[in-house]
């Protein structure tokens, strides 16, 4: 039952293989900058809520440890991303950072990365880049959904609150990077076995963890527990508008449910959308799908007596998401909103 | 945590924090021994709410009722009462989809309470125009696939300078003169044989993968009946304007084809859009809603075809026809 707590890597500490990151932080620069990380293609094993463990593979902060998703990275347009990627590993992968929209080409790619190997992607982002992007594995058409993806934040040149020059603006922002996992693909990428041709998850992830309800061993603990995981939970207080990054890593589609207040709808798979609708109810596509939103945290409309505190859910409300192992409803892809 | 056979659940059927006298009550109890046949013959078990007040009575949770369960209509700006009695069997909530209210009222069991043993009375005050709808949020995957389920519309207030009885999508809105409440559902029998706390404590009961055999528009087969169902069907006469509010029902992505007809969607969610969309379909995913203008010129016959797509595959699954008919 404890998420987390069961990653079994060989001398892996927990610490290590917990990514902490929190909100994406940013202060804008006149200047471009080279923004360098080092990830490592790494696998282990992570137990889902109902005690059945899963290989994953992802790209890691340590050559010993497994971070799924990746470290979210934020930077701007005329940065250089200065990416190297160590495969740690004994098949061959590859690290590409997807193009904006369906259909575009890649923003930019390592080759393949043979066991043992390693390759530096080094990417300069022209103007007009701005956006939310998925870096993955497309070596094969599933290694994305092992585990190998994060997000990466191109925010315009000298902004800090707009998620392209001009857009609605927010003070906060996050990603959520969806994935659905089914363990018998995982089961036979890690035994070299072949690979299914369907596929049926059984269980739903945001940010890499599930929800813990209360009374869940674990429930609470943001380093296991998807409703306090801090890089994927909304908190704040009335006006803290939140910008939220919704990746879809994973195979299904997916609707993602706000409770308390109407998201702000600024773009789907890419396109900036002709204008801001107020949804409730959010269509993520699979297949490298992508939405960007905005949380307003505005007083919850309807409440009587008016309220400015609270707790409230996020989930996707196609319900399958919320189970794990076919059971277990409250188990799923889910997180928690509070009204500070 | 468990109560009997289930887990994670929070009973519980406190009093209501700042209860007033309501403008409005609804007082729902629920049912769980109803049936829906479809056109082939064959029925599913299904549950829903019942209107108390309306003598439907079964408390107890035995029975049949409406499927889908009773639609709330409220006006902006009321302060809206929904009470809701379970017996000591069982537990359930209502979430008023889209309706925003406070922590207490919000209908999810681990931030407030699964109601059993008793009532709890829901306090809300929508203050946005639109279509909504309600539905039981413990151990929802099951619980909402089983049917307990009904729609929710918000009035706007009455514009004093509109004749009585205009009726609008939202203030200054759209006028209508025919109104459609399109649920569109799929079913997966499967599903429909499990215990109401199914998969709590664990186990593989199969929430995760629902495979429907059966596709419905507001409670009716939309294989055949629904063509001409007079609950789901529009006849209307050229002149007129028509309002569909499109319900997503489902668990997996639908997309909802006007036959031909061009929509004008004036609102999604419950809140109007910046400007109206010109469309002849709409691809939407679970519990989005629509509400689409029509203004037919002509007399004729549309058939409206939703199609119902895999969550993963996006394979068709089947489909769900209805018929606009203007004379």
């Amino acid at each position: 039952m404890e998420r987390r707590s069961f990653i079994k890597l060989g001398g892996a500490s927990l610490a290590s293989a917990v990514l902490g990151s929190g909100l994406l932080s940013w202060v804008p620069r006149s200047e471009a900058a080279t923004i360098s990380k080092t990830f490592y293609i790494t696998g282990g094993t992570i137990t889902m809520p109902d005690g059945v463990g899963v290989y994953f593979k992802g790209f890691s902060n340590s050559a010993t440890g497994l971070n799924v998703p990746a470290a979210s990275i934020i930077c701007q347009e005329g940065d250089t991303l200065s990416i190297t990627v160590v495969n740690k590993l004994a098949v061959t992968h590859n690290f590409v950072i997807g193009g904006l929209k369906p259909g575009d080409p890649v923003l930019a790619s390592t080759g393949d990365i043979a066991s043992g190997a390693t390759k530096t992607l080094t990417y300069t982002i022209p103007t007009g880049k701005a956006g939310s992007y998925l870096f993955y594995d497309n070596k094969t058409t599933y290694n994305v959904f092992l585990g190998l993806h994060g997000g990466l934040a191109i925010m315009p040149a000298g902004k800090s609150n707009q998620l392209y020059s001009g857009s609605p603006t927010f003070v906060k922002q996050q990603f959520w990077i969806f994935n659905d996992i089914d363990p018998a693909l995982n089961s036979a990428v890690q035994s070299n076995a072949v690979v299914p041709t369907t596929f049926t998850p059984r269980y739903f992830t945001i940010n890499g963890l599930t929800s813990l309800p209360p009374g869940a061993a674990g429930h609470g603990d943001p380093t296991r527990d998807a409703l306090y995981d801090t890089r994927t939970r909304l908190a704040g207080f009335v006006g803290d508008r939140t910008l939220v990054r919704m990746l879809s890593a994973g195979m299904c589609s997916h609707a993602v449910h706000a409770h308390a207040n109407h998201f702000e709808w600024l773009t789907d798979r890419g396109t900036v959308r002709s204008s801001v609708w107020k949804k409730d109810t959010l269509y993520l596509r699979n297949k490298l799908g992508k939405i960007d939103a905005i949380f307003p945290f505005e007083a919850p409309p309807d409440a009587y007596p008016p309220t400015t505190h609270g707790h409230f859910p996020m989930h996707l409300h196609d319900e399958m998401s919320q189970t794990a192992g076919g059971g277990m409803y409250q188990f799923g892809s889910m997180t928690e909103i509070e009204f500070l | 945590m468990g109560m009997g056979n289930a887990c994670y659940v929070y009973p519980g059927a406190p009093a209501t924090p700042g209860i007033v006298t309501p403008d409005v009550t609804f007082s729902r109890g629920i049912y769980m021994n109803g049936s829906m046949r479809f056109d082939d013959g064959n029925s599913v078990t299904i549950w829903g709410f019942t209107d108390l007040a309306a003598g439907q009575g079964q408390a107890d949770g035995m029975g049949g009722g409406s499927f889908p369960s009773p639609a709330m209509r409220v006006t902006e700006g009321q302060i809206v009462h929904t009470k809701l009695t379970v017996g000591d069997m069982w537990m359930h909530t209502i979430h008023h989809h889209g309706i925003e209210p406070s922590q207490e009222n919000d209908g999810v069991g681990h931030l407030s309470q699964d109601v059993t043993n008793g009532t709890y009375t829901y306090q809300w005050r929508p203050k946005n125009a639109g279509t909504y709808f309600y539905h039981c949020h413990t151990n929802t995957p099951l619980h909402a696939e089983m049917g307990m389920y009904g729609g929710l519309i918000v009035d706007p207030k009455p514009n004093p300078a509109d004749p009585v009885g205009t009726k609008r999508a939202f203030a200054n809105g759209p006028i209508y003169d025919v109104e459609a409440i399109w649920a569109a559902d799929e079913i997966d029998p499967a599903w429909h044989n499990l215990e109401w706390a199914a998969g709590t404590c664990g186990g593989d009961v199969g929430l995760n993968n629902l495979n429907p055999k059966y596709f419905i528009i507001t409670g009716v087969d939309g294989k055949t009946s629904a063509l001409t169902n007079p609950g789901v069907a529009v006849n209307m006469v050229k002149g007129q304007t028509l309002l569909v509010r499109y319900i997503c029902a489902g668990f997996h992505p639908q997309k909802i084809d006007f036959g031909g007809l061009t929509a004008s969607v004036v609102a999604s969610d419950g809140r109007p859009l910046p400007t109206p969309w010109q469309t002849g379909s709409i691809e939407a995913h679970s519990a989005e809603r629509f509400d689409c203008i029509f203004k037919p010129t002509i007399t004729g016959t549309w058939t409206v075809t939703i199609s119902f797509y895999h969550w993963r595959t996006g394979a068709v699954m089947g489909t769900a026809k209805t018929r606009i008919t203007v004379t």
